[in-house]
């Protein structure tokens, strides 16, 4: 289980993350939804602690962050992780060479998934694809959690479906996820618990299906009622 | 260990294409340059001779000889250098900034390695000091291809002896190719004292942003201020001290910056750096 406890962050003045709190369980989707600027990718680099936090924990199954997590959590940021001159086969080997965890038949697997060429160019890729190998880099790796920002940002809709396809695949099965995203429509079938952030505090977090059956509102309409209250 | 070998392999490959255009570069001027030097002194020398029908002994007595230090001092020779030099000495922060901005966020790839963060830090000062010591090995063995392209265009009675030690040679190359192994540890362990004062300074600045300028020029003056502290006591008070005793003080203070520096990189690196 991720846990982020009471994390508080300040940019210079201003603070982004006002004692922020909730908690992700491995084998569900937990979703990060809040307009731009709320303090989404901030938790995020957060607990691959790619950003300090002024107070506050971070726990992954109950630990801090050490070297050794990275074999177990992995991040997808919206923006490409490896050299633009790499070849997709030589982040492979890049991957393959640091990480225990890298899963060459998963990789090739995916490969194939999203019908990339192994020999192209990183810098050489359209946007969509870009972002497929990104994924491609986390998805491949055995990793207990995965963290996902705004994978489906600026994507066409092919590339976008074919992401989608992923969520529902045995890639993602058993795995912890958290997602952040402000285009809920895509995933809210997917997703198993929504944290709603507004203003760098967690206003709501839910079931989604529990939401779905006992009240019959989506998430949709859980951020109608919070954030035009 | 593994993953800091296969670091400093990734960071030395990434600067690899452009060091080679960097040795081509030095190579092709340096060689085509002595060619050049030594055939317009002998197109000279002949002329002078033939026009004031000297004989070679008294052409040397009116003129002198040719020493290998002139070609030393020419363009052919030292801008190459001066070339590599600042290269080098701009790689030290695009080794680092390189992996921030642009398109390029590779630094998140490199901060989430299952491996210490500090062997990032090491794995590219040892990159640098791995180049450095290349063109250094490079123009040793230039010098004696250099030599030996010089010989064969001038005749030897027509050169003063050299040797890269020589006493000119000494003044000039003196920090580039130290003359003892003591010589050599010293000057390039400050090299590399310098260049990991530099690295950790760049992390305050990666980490504070733009107070983090600040803070870095504050650390480098306060890093220079303990590394002279010897120095200006040995000067200040003349005689005082016993030359070892300001080698030990100066090997305290080398080694107090360059820990400070590692463990203040690691503590940045750990608990402080934004990407």
């Amino acid at each position: 289980m991720i846990e982020v406890k009471n994390v508080k962050k300040n940019y210079g003045r201003k603070q982004v993350l006002k004692g922020l709190s909730f908690t992700a369980e491995k084998g569900e989707i937990t979703c990060l939804i809040g307009v731009n600027g709320v303090g989404k990718t901030t938790i995020m680099k957060a607990i691959m602690a790619l950003t300090p936090i002024n107070s506050g924990e971070i726990l992954i199954d109950g630990e801090k962050i050490r070297k050794e997590s990275f074999e177990k959590i992995t991040f997808i940021p919206d923006t490409i992780t490896m050299l633009p001159q790499m070849k997709i086969c030589e982040a492979f080997a890049f991957m393959a060479d640091f990480y225990k965890n890298w899963n060459f038949q998963r990789a090739e697997e995916l490969l194939q998934f999203f019908k990339l060429d192994p020999t192209e160019r990183i810098a050489n890729l359209s946007k969509g694809n870009t972002a497929k190998v990104n994924m491609l880099l986390g998805l491949a790796l055995d990793a207990d959690y995965l963290l996902m920002d705004e994978p489906f940002s600026g994507i066409d809709i092919f590339s976008r479906e074919q992401i989608t396809e992923v969520f529902t695949s045995h890639l993602i099965e058993e795995r912890g996820v958290i997602i952040t995203t402000h285009e809920i429509s895509d995933i809210e079938h997917l997703i198993d618990k929504a944290v709603l952030i507004d203003n760098g505090e967690v206003i709501k977090e839910f079931s989604v299906e529990e939401m779905r059956e006992n009240e019959g509102k989506s998430v949709v309409d859980i951020m109608w009622e919070v954030y035009q209250r | 260990m593994k993953n800091y070998l296969k670091l400093v392999n990734f960071e030395v490959s990434r600067f690899f294409k452009f060091y080679l255009i960097l040795i081509g570069l030095t190579t092709f001027s340096q060689l085509i340059g002595s060619i050049i030097i030594s055939q317009v002194y002998m197109k000279n020398a002949k002329q002078v001779m033939a026009e004031q029908q000297f004989s070679m002994k008294q052409y040397i007595e009116k003129y002198g000889t040719f020493s290998f230090y002139q070609f030393q001092q020419s363009e052919w020779f030292l801008l190459p250098i001066f070339l590599c030099i600042a290269m080098l000495m701009i790689y030290v922060f695009f080794i680092w900034y390189r992996d921030w901005f642009g398109k390029n966020t590779f630094i998140y790839r490199l901060l989430m390695l299952p491996t210490e963060r500090i062997t990032i830090y090491f794995a590219k000062l040892t990159a640098i000091m791995l180049l450095v010591l290349g063109l250094i090995a490079l123009q040793i063995v230039l010098i004696l291809i250099e030599k030996q392209i010089v010989n064969s265009i001038i005749p030897i009675d027509f050169q003063s002896s050299f040797s890269i030690y020589d006493k000119n040679s000494l003044e000039m190359w003196g920090w580039l190719y130290p003359n003892t192994f003591s010589d050599f540890i010293l000057i390039y362990g400050v090299g590399l004292l310098l260049v990991a004062v530099l690295f950790t300074a760049i992390l305050i600045e990666r980490s504070y942003g733009l107070k983090g300028i600040f803070g870095a020029i504050l650390y480098g003056l306060l890093s220079l201020g303990v590394f002279f502290v010897p120095i200006f006591l040995a000067n200040f008070y003349t005689n005082y001290f016993y030359p070892l005793e300001i080698f030990l003080l100066e090997l305290v203070a080398c080694i107090t910056v360059l820990g400070s520096a590692i463990w203040y990189a690691n503590h940045l690196l750990k608990h402080k750096i934004r990407v």
